[in-house]
């Protein structure tokens, strides 16, 4: 289990030495890349099927045991998620570059590819907030990078929107690191399960929740919350589609996987998950209205992403393991859906009016394509119904539940409206021939077709799938099961003190009642 | 947005921020962890600066990420930038050459070299160590190219580059191999393991100086590289 | 008059003059980065906004009558002094890194946007960054539907200046 430390090493050292590789031949720096993502690969899977249920484990580094020292906690959705990462990053790896230029700087390009998957990986495994941090600012770094080097024919409009990327995620950054030192000067540590045996005695202040609300907008850029996205139709619109399915598929999780994180183990005020109600709703509105405006595909799908990911921090307002169930169904299904459409937007025209008559073109990408849609709007039997009729029954429970759900239904149907105008469109008879249908790389359209027959078999067996997201999310939103694997001696004196507060209060009582 | 908004944004904000500060508690904060370091880190790693074991040691994964970080922004630069191309095998003049500037700076090269790398050697026992010295040194090769006045050929900012690549990547590698070897041998990833030393000697403090070493080498190398791209490159051309 | 003066002398400790300072820089940087068009302003306003967060971050360690937690001889005895907490330092010199790599980063950023666009005005780069984008898309730029004559005459006026002088 140590060894799993690796997954965020490796592509480091990866990383570090392609440009020295470079310099003996640049094949063997093309090939680092991959062979380090199957090892990993290699590496989790065992674990993967030999993990029982209810296990969960640290790995420490540096030999210090949490809080001094930074630990890792592994368990079961952690490694999904790992192992969804990997899989991910094969699937998206620029196998065919071929213009290596003399002085060998391009080979740079696969080492920021090594870079984002350690950070990635880096911040599903870790539990220690500055130690998220970090690996935030990596992933944002490489983002940065690889977004600007989309540019072709040395054109400038890649950087224009990797530079506007880059103020607006910069000062959600600062923002971060100033709710992390506001946590910091409360309580003293750094370890999520520390803080989160301390947060009812410390962080019920006004600069407890300031830092709530710092740690959600700085992180809430990444994960396209609603006040902080006006990055992502600029960004999606420059950047290659296999890139933009990356982005938005799972990059945008991860970051959500840190708020849900620091929510559940440290904020569950009911007064803080009304806000993060109010964010969500906003996002699907905001989302859903323009996409309904939108001309081209990739706006529509990016403004779609938006509220889907709007969806899942209403999920998140539900309290408990219920609404980490919920929002993590949100996420795998959104992350499946929305890659496939990205994937399978590449050999499509990117005007949408210009769309008419691909289904004569070419049947199966409408088959898909309508497939999707009918996932991503609920409709049954196909897997997102269960999720978005699990998540209305739930939310009945919540404060302002009712508004939410009045919302949601709402957003359906603006949703159905646009995306059935454009089956409609492709259904359509047309006698000249457009250029709907075009020719973009073939990989792509396979790996949507992977992505649909994964979609396909979850509906078929969606019984055993939503009881095993079940039990992942009951698990992961164990706290107690959290603090006693990551900081086993403050839990121990932290169970000792609540029971000496609960003998204490009942005396009291007994006190009043004589 | 409209700039009477924005100053009534910031008025509140500035409310808030001194409402916040109000309850911070100002000159003893709650030093859980803190304490904890401060009382142990000479038995666990035996360094007199206990800043150096807590960025070496307690938190040297962070250490390794801030390094990845400064790798990624000068791979990005050197991706996006384009070196120019000077194919002409003679020297092309920039400026006039300047008798003061280019003696100065003669002088500043190996002094700078020194402090740079005395602060590295020493960042176990006096404030500084690898991220300090290495832009010193950083700043001592840039200033001797400021100071030529002829503009370096092709072949020689290939030759520059390709050594600093080299000594960047090796000395991050080898940061990490450190470590891999504490991963196989002993404990965890970055477990300090040689022997703790003399307090306050020059040879203390198990692994640190060396993790500490490799940083400054490679912090040097990155930043020199990285501001001899932005000089060479073909987009500052006028 | 001077009594007045002393009584309020003796609250401005060090570390309320620090903490002032830390929220100042924190509020000119944020206000810059909200006001200012000029991409290179934008840019030193977050250098100031970073700076304000890390001098909050180290204050977060400061003892009244603390030490700097180095041992200058070998022979002092821990346990009884006042030390500093060491771990915002630590923490701070990590984020000064961060912030030096973003700060480069977005400089090279700005010498390719001015190669593209010959400006440095973020509003004229936004408007310039949507037609390019709508270019890609092979759309048109989205546009109210009551946009007044006199917008839309403008938003051509630059769309020929784009596809004159500029190159995709």
């Amino acid at each position: 289990m140590k060894m799993l430390s690796l997954l965020v090493i490796l592509p480091l050292a990866g990383a570090f030495l392609i440009p020295a590789f470079a310099r003996i031949s640049t094949n063997l720096a093309r090939v680092v890349g991959p062979l380090i993502l199957v090892y990993l690969l290699s590496l989790i899977i065992p674990i993967y099927t030999a993990f029982e249920v209810n296990q969960s484990s640290s790995i420490q580094f540096a030999g210090f045991i949490p809080p001094y020292g930074i630990a890792f906690y592994i368990d079961e959705l952690a490694l999904l998620f790992s192992l969804i990462t990997l899989i991910a990053f094969l699937m998206i790896w620029p196998w065919g570059k071929t213009n290596l230029d003399a002085n060998h700087q391009e080979v740079r390009e696969y080492s920021l590819y090594l870079l984002l998957l350690s950070a990635s990986l880096g911040l599903i495994l870790s539990a220690d907030l500055f130690n998220l941090y970090v690996f935030y600012e990596l992933l944002a770094v490489a983002s940065y990078g690889l977004i600007a080097k989309q540019d072709t024919n040395k054109a400038g409009v890649a950087s224009a929107a990797s530079l506007r990327y880059l103020f607006l995620s910069a000062s959600g950054s600062v923002m971060l690191l100033l709710g992390i030192a506001l946590i910091y000067t409360q309580t003293g540590t750094l370890n999520i399960a520390h803080i989160s045996t301390l947060a009812n005695d410390k962080l019920q202040n006004f600069a407890g929740f300031a830092a709530c609300l710092l740690i959600l907008i700085g992180v809430g850029v990444k994960a396209e919350m609603f006040p902080v996205n006006s990055w992502v139709p600029e960004v999606y619109g420059v950047i290659d589609r296999r890139l933009t399915a990356l982005f938005a598929g799972l990059i945008s999780k991860i970051a959500v996987l840190f708020i849900a994180k620091v929510l559940i183990m440290i904020y569950q005020q009911e007064f803080i998950l009304n806000i993060i109600l109010f964010i969500g709703l906003l996002g699907v509105i905001s989302g859903e209205l323009i996409a309904y405006r939108a001309k081209d595909m990739v706006r529509m799908l990016s403004f779609s992403s938006i509220a889907q990911l709007g969806l899942v921090f209403i999920a998140l307002a539900i309290p408990g393991e219920v609404g980490l169930f919920i929002a993590l169904a949100l996420m795998l299904h959104h992350l499946i859906v929305k890659s496939a459409l990205f994937f399978l937007s590449e050999k499509m025209h990117s005007n949408l009016d210009q769309l008419k008559g691909l289904y004569h073109q070419s049947p199966i990408i409408v088959i898909l394509f309508i497939f999707l849609i009918l996932s991503l709007l609920g409709i049954p039997p196909l897997p997102g119904f269960w999720i978005k009729l699990n998540l209305i029954i739930n939310l009945t429970s919540v404060t302002n539940g009712y508004l939410a759900i009045g919302f949601i239904l709402l957003a359906t149907v603006i949703e159905s409206a646009y995306l059935f105008k454009l089956v409609k469109t492709m259904i359509a008879k047309t006698d000249d021939v457009h250029a709907a249908y075009q020719n973009g790389q073939q990989k792509s359209y396979y790996f949507a077709l992977i992505l649909s027959l994964g979609l396909l078999a979850t509906t078929i067996s969606i019984t055993k799938v939503s009881d095993s997201i079940q039990n992942m999310a009951k698990n992961a939103a164990n706290k107690e099961l959290y603090i006693r694997s990551l900081v086993p001696d403050i839990s121990k004196q932290h169970k000792l003190s609540s029971t000496n507060r609960i003998s204490q209060l009942t005396m009291h009582n007994r006190q009043q009642e004589l | 947005m409209s700039k009477f908004s924005t100053l009534i944004f910031i008025s509140g904000l500035s409310f808030l921020l001194i409402v916040i500060t109000a309850q911070l508690p100002i000159a003893h904060p709650p030093m859980l962890i803190g304490q904890h370091i401060i009382d142990n880190a000479i038995q666990d790693t035996g360094v007199s600066n206990i800043v150096t074991s807590v960025v070496l040691a307690y938190r040297g994964l962070d250490t390794l990420g801030e390094l990845a970080i400064l790798f990624t922004a000068a791979s990005a630069i050197g991706l996006l930038l384009v070196t120019q191309v000077n194919s002409s095998a003679k020297q092309v003049q920039i400026s006039n050459p300047n008798f003061i500037i280019e003696n100065a700076l003669n002088l500043l090269f190996p002094l700078l070299l020194l402090v740079g790398f005395y602060i590295i050697f020493h960042g176990h026992l006096t404030p500084g160590g690898g991220f300090q010295g290495g832009v010193i040194i950083a700043s001592a090769f840039f200033i001797n190219i400021l100071s030529k006045p002829f503009k370096a050929t092709d072949s020689e900012i290939e030759k520059s580059h390709q050594n600093l690549t080299i000594i960047e990547s090796l000395s991050g590698f080898t940061f990490i191999a450190i470590g891999l070897y504490a991963l196989i041998s002993g404990p965890d990833f970055l477990s300090p393991f040689l022997s703790h030393g003399q307090l306050g000697s020059l040879w203390s403090a198990c692994t640190l100086p060396f993790l500490y070493i490799a940083v400054g080498l490679k912090v040097g190398a990155e930043l020199s590289s990285l501001l001899i791209t932005l000089y060479d490159s073909e987009e500052l051309k006028d | 008059m001077v009594l007045l003066y002393t009584d309020f002398a003796t609250y401005l400790t060090t570390d309320i003059i620090l903490y002032t300072g830390a929220i100042g820089l924190l509020l000119i940087g944020l206000l810059g980065l909200l006001i200012l068009k000029n991409i290179f302003r934008l840019l030193l306003s977050l250098v100031i906004f970073e700076s304000g967060a890390n001098l909050f971050l180290v204050l977060s360690g400061f003892r009244t009558h603390g030490v700097a937690p180095i041992l200058i001889n070998s022979q002092d005895n821990i346990s009884q002094m006042v030390m500093n907490d060491p771990v915002p330092q630590a923490l701070v010199l990590t984020a000064i890194v961060i912030g030096v790599g973003i700060q480069a980063l977005t400089l090279t950023l700005i010498i390719k946007i001015y190669q593209r666009y010959q400006t440095l005005d973020m509003k004229e780069i936004h408007i310039k960054l949507e037609q390019d984008i709508a270019n890609i898309a092979q759309t048109s730029p989205l546009a109210s539907q009551d946009k007044p004559q006199y917008m839309t005459n403008q938003t051509e006026h630059s769309n020929k200046g784009i596809s004159s002088g500029g190159q995709v």
